[in-house]
């Protein structure tokens, strides 16, 4: 396929455009949780907007790069709308496009295949979870640069989409697509069904489709960029197919989501991944844009949980408020507190790494010591590794807002 | 009593380049201008180092020259030369009998004009208009004033050429039909001094009307206004000219980390007239966004200005239609010896200019030496192996734009700084990239008497915030480390260099530059309180 048939975004509206929105005003510094927790980042402003300004002069790269999550909470408080962290990723991609990258790396950044590997294999999610615990104690994991003090996310026994395939659903003429996504689909298949009951409730069939792939999140990260050009292309053209068929896609994982909706067309500035764009939704966005038509099923059983609400970056970043926190309240015997207590410091495969294991729990301390004072049930959070940190970080239980939400139909 | 064999009154492209002609050929020089160096028309230009293309219709002499010139500096001015390469546009709507003439034009002059297809000129510069009907490349360069300017004189310093800066001729004293010597005052402490000397050379552009009339002499200099735009990020990665009969507004130049846009030409009174006005912004932008359709969504810096000094010979023409090229005056045909007046001209050829001269002045002297300012670099580059080394102490970015600001020997002293001293590494200008080390180094300099002198040697406060956050720290700075005793006055020069950043944003004040002025003021006026008074 020739690049130049491809229809770009027109280049005053790329996303690389807005650096020169940027009025240097600091507010990204201020809120960035990377810079609160250690010096050596330079902080957003620097490494994306001012320094797009300063690329002509020499071939070079800014060390501190590298300390950048992606948790996009610069994005957010950016009052003049600049793409700071994505900015922050395209350099990353463009860094590792003559350096080499880590074996960690390598690691992180393909989860899927990992996965898949696993459970291709007869008891290969049994086996691999004791390998795993035993790599741990062997400090195996240190030695690839990853944190020793993790455990590295347990495989479930069967991942959802086999168990997809034991549900039976009620036939509807209203469908969605789900993206499962890497963790769901891996390791907490159990969200996947709890989606499939919620949205059968709500008269939704659920559909699958094969053809999806990880969604690219932990490969723009980890800088494999054209990797996740790829993935971004060939789900791209699914979720394109489904939105001439009439047929949202959902995903469940915001970070899955937010790639989907917004970094795609940031990130690579294709006119077609704008349109695939506006047929993605968030499941709580989208049952909340059913409660907004009167269109959700209010006719909850009470459920008796106090729970700490865990809104995650990548959530705040699609800018749909916090529709899980309204609709649980709206179950009896529920009563949901947000946590208020910003970025977990997990921010997808960062925590996991070695060098920035202290960072990442520096982060989270104040979330951390905001789940322990609220002592709630259980805390709810949309994101998969912001879940593993607050297990990590607390012994708290964490689950999805949908498994509880599940629980009242 | 200071004695200098040639005094050269005005520190600016001209002036500069005829001290270091002077001084390589081994004539004392002394070099006076009455504010920083390049204050006039040698700064507030474009920042095009002209292929000739501009000219290849029109006035194929002053193309010849200038491709000459162009290579010339490419080679011995590395330091502040960028070798970003030109493109000529002809849109839809321009003639397209003038490409047919200015192809010839250029083939005649000795300049490459090459064609591109349109997709390629699109890859080069995807902002480009897609009303675009072919494209040229041409070898238009973009240069440094600052850096040029001091480069001249840092090389003319070598062979014992001096300079003050903030001195300006007040008086030409003549004995006998002849001058003996010029009268300075020091425009910081209002003193003043003679300066003996046989031959004074009026370089002072725009001014130099005003200096000649010193010694009772009347040359004929039409003050000519330009107006710019300076956009916040590099729009282009090349100089792109519009290719049509030149006219306002269809010049933009990658200047840095910024782009320029340019210019009008308004004749005006008087050559201290730097004043830009929304009019003139809207009208350039209405001519800019024929070439770049999406212009207004790019932010703009500043507006600035200056003035062309066109030479105006008895009963010549005035405005675009008068010569770019220069003269040089002997006023000895006026009935004084010792005194020559060199006017006109285009920043590009100034080397040309000044060998020009400097072989006349050499003839009267009787001084053989050959002129070698065309072989010899301004300065010498730091080197590679130094810069790499250097690396670990700089911002990205930030190592080879400080190097060719610096040169060696500076550039040597403040990776010392950086090395002992790592909270020096903390930038005083993010925006720019400047380390506190470069500050301080520039702050001590004996030609520093204000931020502003600081600001034209490290580039601090000339990015996207325009010194709202280099304002107040570089005020600190300088209190620190500046020779002059105005320095101390730490709340003076904040503001007077707060105010010279304000006077190039006031015309440019929408959309983005003002909600960036609103945080400004909101800082200073509110949180800081410069202004004094109620809040």
């Amino acid at each position: 396929m020739s690049d130049t048939k491809i229809k770009q975004i027109a280049p005053e509206e790329a996303a690389v455009f807005t650096a020169d929105h940027c009025l240097s005003c600091t507010s990204c510094m201020s809120s960035c949780p990377v810079m609160e927790a250690t010096k050596e980042y330079r902080g957003p402003k620097l490494v994306g907007p001012a320094h797009s300004r300063m690329h002509f002069s020499q071939e070079d790269e800014e060390d501190s790069l590298d300390f950048c999550s992606n948790c996009k909470s610069c994005d957010r408080a950016c009052p003049s709308g600049v793409a700071v962290s994505t900015l922050n990723m395209l350099q990353r991609g463009e860094y590792y496009k003559t350096h080499a990258h880590s074996q960690r790396d390598e690691m992180l950044a393909h989860g899927e295949k990992m996965g898949k590997l696993v459970h291709s294999l007869p008891l290969g999610a049994t086996c691999a979870n004791i390998g795993m615990r035993i790599g741990k104690a062997l400090g195996i994991f240190g030695l690839f640069g990853l944190a020793v003090e993790r455990d590295m996310p347990s495989y479930a026994a069967s991942t959802f989409k086999s168990l997809y395939k034991n549900i039976s659903q009620k036939k509807s003429d209203k469908k969605v697509v789900f993206f499962p996504g890497c963790f769901i689909n891996d390791n907490e298949p159990s969200v996947g069904e709890a989606m499939v009951k919620v949205m059968q409730v709500n008269g939704y069939e659920v559909l699958l489709d094969d053809k999806f792939c990880c969604c690219g999140s932990p490969m723009v990260v980890t800088g494999y960029i054209d990797e996740a050009k790829e993935h971004a292309d060939r789900n791209v053209e699914r979720i394109l197919y489904w939105k001439n068929q009439g047929v949202p896609v959902v995903a469940a994982c915001t970070s899955c989501s937010l790639m989907l909706k917004k970094e795609y067309e940031e990130l690579f500035n294709e006119a077609k991944m704008k349109q695939a764009a506006a047929n993605v939704y968030d499941l709580f966005e989208f049952l909340d844009i059913l409660a907004d038509k009167g269109e959700l099923n209010t006719n909850f059983q009470s459920v008796s949980a106090k729970l700490t609400y865990h809104v995650p970056c990548h959530l705040k970043a699609q800018g749909f408020g916090v529709p899980a926190a309204s609709i649980l309240r709206d179950v009896p015997g529920v009563t949901v507190e947000l946590a208020d207590a910003g970025c977990c410091g997990m921010s997808g495969n960062y925590g996991f790494k070695g060098d920035k294991y202290d960072i990442s729990m520096k982060i989270g301390e104040k979330l951390f010591s905001r789940i322990k004072e609220q002592a709630a049930d259980s805390v709810i959070c949309d994101c998969g590794t912001c879940r593993l940190q607050i297990r990590h970080g607390t012994q708290a239980k964490a689950c999805h807002p949908v498994e509880i939400l599940a629980k009242a139909y | 009593m200071r004695k200098a064999r040639v005094v050269v009154i005005g520190g600016g492209a001209t002036g500069v380049g005829i001290l270091r002609d002077l001084s390589m050929r081994g004539v004392d020089a002394l070099l006076v201008e009455k504010c920083d160096l390049v204050n006039g028309a040698s700064s507030r230009y474009h920042g095009l180092l002209h292929s000739g293309g501009r000219y290849a219709v029109k006035d194929q002499e002053a193309a010849k020259e200038c491709i000459i010139e162009n290579q010339i500096l490419r080679k011995i001015g590395k330091s502040c030369v960028e070798p970003t390469g030109g493109m000529f546009v002809r849109l839809d709507i321009d003639d397209p009998e003038y490409e047919t003439a200015w192809v010839k034009g250029c083939a005649d002059s000795g300049i490459e004009a090459k064609q591109i297809s349109l997709d390629e000129a699109f890859a080069m510069e995807p902002l480009l208009s897609r009303h675009a009907v072919s494209a040229y490349l041409v070898p238009d360069a973009a240069i440094d004033g600052f850096r040029m300017s001091w480069q001249n004189v840092e090389s003319a310093k070598r062979y014992g050429g001096r300079c003050l800066t903030y001195r300006e001729a007040v008086g030409v004293l003549t004995e006998n039909g002849k001058v003996t010597g010029v009268t300075l005052r020091n425009n910081i402490t209002g003193d003043e001094e003679t300066v003996e000397c046989e031959m004074l050379v009026n370089a002072a552009g725009g001014w130099a009307g005003k200096v000649a009339k010193l010694a009772g002499l009347d040359v004929g200099v039409q003050p000519d206004k330009g107006t710019l735009l300076a956009f916040n990020q590099r729009l282009t990665s090349h100089v792109v000219n519009r290719l049509h009969k030149s006219s306002d507004g269809d010049i933009f130049v990658p200047h840095g980390s910024i782009t320029i846009l340019g210019t009008s030409s308004m004749s005006i009174p008087d050559p201290e007239d730097t004043s830009t006005s929304r009019e003139e912004v809207e009208n350039l932008l209405a001519i800019g966004e024929k070439t770049f359709e999406h212009l207004r969504d790019c932010r703009m810096l500043r507006s600035f200005a200056g003035s062309r000094p066109l030479y105006i010979p008895p009963g010549g023409e005035v405005g675009r239609s008068a010569s770019r090229g220069f003269a040089i005056v002997d006023h000895k045909n006026d009935g004084l010896d010792g005194m020559m007046t060199i006017v006109g001209g285009k920043f590009t050829t100034y080397r040309l200019m000044a060998e020009k001269i400097v072989d006349q002045i050499c003839a009267k002297f009787k001084v053989t030496t050959p002129c070698r300012t065309a072989e010899e670099p301004l300065v010498p580059e730091v080197a590679p192996e130094k810069k790499q080394a250097a690396r670990q102490y700089f911002p990205a970015y930030g190592t080879d734009l400080a190097a060719t600001r610096l040169g060696p020997e500076r550039f040597d002293k403040v990776v010392e700084r950086l090395e002992k001293d790592p909270e020096s590494r903390e930038l005083v200008c993010e925006c720019e990239n400047v380390t506190l080390a470069e500050v301080e180094e520039m702050a001590a300099e004996f030609s520093s008497f204000q931020i502003n002198d600081i600001r034209r040697r490290t580039r601090i406060g000339m990015g996207t915030c325009q010194g709202n956050f280099c304002a107040l720290r570089s005020a600190g700075v300088f209190a620190k480390y500046g020779k002059t005793p105005g320095a101390k006055d730490t709340l003076g020069r904040m503001k007077e260099f707060l105010q010279g950043r304000w006077k190039g944003i006031r015309p440019v004040l929408v959309g983005r530059t003002l909600r960036e002025t609103e945080m400004t003021r909101a800082l200073y006026e509110l949180s800081f309180h410069v202004n004094g008074g109620e809040a």
